[in-house]
């Protein structure tokens, strides 16, 4: 029974002694000059007006990560299934994707999705399918990101012991059955903590749309800087929302990696 | 056991290399509804590779197998004829992310289609039956090697197999551990549950096997019943290795 079953059914909280050991010391010292940090920016003027003009950038960036990021788990999934499927077509589809957006950069593919892949689209469709902007930065960024989650996601599905599958195999399920009930639940536990770190890293390479010319956090924080040409506070306020949110989300993505561990 | 009917295993003629490694050599044999047969030999004697044959979790190379008439290399569906035979397996194999109660619902319900309600009844039944019912809610970590390889065994059972396949059940077990989980294949046994095990336990042979077959460097020495075995083995090969593991 777990601790809190046990809880449940004497009907009271225990006391529970304080793992001193496990308490995350980084995460209060940067939580402490953090405190001290934003309360001398919120206090000031100048930082505040930064963060004013800023705001809408952040929105987008987190708009476009999260939407990035949903699509790149998916796809990840998808092409990561079939990197260890047993049909060679399958296979050799998701190898040569892998190979192919690993090898160019997301500088690159960002470039290519909003200035190549989009307009040409459009011109195709007589207009009808128009992804050129904030599209397209979430789509280069998607496909660029599914490439490395389908590794995160073989090499998941791969580190499950052969005869978890024999036995699901051998009780009659079907591959896809086994895969589903019995491979995937345990491969996604284990690979948790690498496809939280790819969120943490996707947020920021989501400043790369930049160069589509898109107001996210990073761009509105170059146009603050230009206009006023105080770098100093600019680019101080841009670093600061970036930690912010890498911070909160690497605390969550732990809070996630903690509930679903195998008891 | 009944040597009149059909036999529901039919081992023609197999063949099974790995690589250049030849594991099975034109092994045939039958065996009968209700019968247990007991394959002891050397390691590397391709034991386990002849009963990972019978439901196909290893292709052959040559040869037919049949099992309750379905032929294993050309029936269409053999996730159908697999849904028959229970195996059980040395180390177990429990699906570690799911209570004891969950491993033995999970298969009912996914290929037998099974209501919840009613598999959860029929796992609780095969926990008693095994005789750790109270376990129902332990994950396999909490549990000992011999109370894990209970469950896998009522895992097998919740799918009212026709045949079982035992592949060492009892070798990765510690000592103390071992006969509890032997009771349980004895009773099955004295049921008339038709069994194949790979297993070097005596006793087992003694109590429960109608035949044992020696299987040495894929090809089968002898079939025998138990009897003959241990009184009067006709292979000289036979002789040797009984006296290399009755010490």
């Amino acid at each position: 029974m777990t601790t809190k079953a046990k809880q449940a059914q004497s009907g009271r909280l225990l006391p529970i002694p304080i793992p001193w050991e496990r308490v995350p010391w980084w995460a209060i010292i940067l939580a402490a000059v953090g405190i001290t940090v934003g309360w001398s920016v919120l206090t000031s003027e100048a930082y505040l007006e930064v963060i004013r003009f800023v705001i809408d950038g952040l929105q987008l960036t987190l708009q476009v990560t999260f939407i990035a990021y949903f699509i790149a788990l998916i796809v990840g999934l998808i092409f990561g299934l079939m990197r260890v499927s047993e049909n060679p077509i399958l296979y050799a589809a998701s190898t040569l994707y892998v190979e192919v957006i690993r090898g160019i950069p997301l500088l690159v593919i960002i470039l290519y999705v909003g200035f190549v892949i989009t307009p040409n689209l459009r011109d195709a469709t007589d207009g009808r399918i128009n992804l050129q902007g904030v599209p397209a930065a979430v789509l280069g960024i998607a496909i660029c990101y599914a490439a490395y989650m389908a590794e995160i996601y073989r090499g998941g599905i791969e580190s499950i012991e052969r005869g978890q599958m024999e036995a699901a195999r051998s009780l009659g399920m079907n591959y896809i059955q086994a895969m589903r009930h019995v491979i995937l639940p345990q491969a996604i536990r284990r690979v948790l903590p690498p496809l939280g770190n790819n969120l943490i890293a996707m947020l920021k390479d989501s400043s790369l749309m930049a160069v589509i010319a898109l107001p996210d956090l990073l761009q509105m924080g170059r146009l603050y800087v230009s206009r006023t040409f105080r770098a100093f506070e600019g680019y101080n306020t841009v670093a600061l929302l970036y930690l912010v949110m890498t911070l909160v989300l690497s605390l969550v993505v732990r809070v996630i990696e903690r509930r679903v561990a195998i008891e | 056991m009944n040597r009149n009917q059909d036999p529901i295993i039919s081992i023609e003629n197999v063949y099974k290399s790995f690589g250049h490694v030849r594991a099975v050599v034109d092994v045939s044999m039958n065996v009968y509804p209700g019968e247990v047969v007991v394959i002891i030999g050397p390691s590397g004697g391709g034991k386990s590779t002849l009963l990972r044959c019978i439901n196909k979790l290893e292709t052959i190379d040559q040869g037919r197998i049949i099992v309750d008439g379905h032929s294993i290399t050309e029936t269409k569906n053999i996730n159908k004829v697999r849904a028959e035979i229970g195996m059980v397996f040395q180390l177990f194999n429990l699906f570690p992310h799911l209570t004891a109660l969950e491993n033995i619902v999970l298969a009912q319900r996914v290929v037998r289609q099974r209501k919840t309600k009613r598999a959860e009844e029929i796992a609780h039944e095969q926990l008693a039956k095994v005789g750790i019912a109270e376990k129902w809610n332990s994950y396999p970590s909490q549990l000992s090697g011999g109370q894990q390889q209970r469950v896998a065994i009522a895992r097998a059972l919740a799918m009212e197999p026709k045949i079982m396949l035992f592949d060492e059940p009892t070798s990765a077990l510690d000592p103390e551990m071992i006969k509890g989980v032997l009771d349980v294949m004895l009773d099955l046994a004295e049921e008339g549950m038709t069994m194949v095990v790979v297993s070097h336990e005596m006793g087992f042979v003694r109590a429960a096997a109608d035949r044992v077959a020696l299987l040495d460097e894929g090809s089968i020495v002898e079939i025998t019943t138990p009897e003959k075995l241990f009184s009067a083995p006709e292979e000289e090969r036979t002789q040797q290795f009984l006296s290399q593991i009755l010490h």
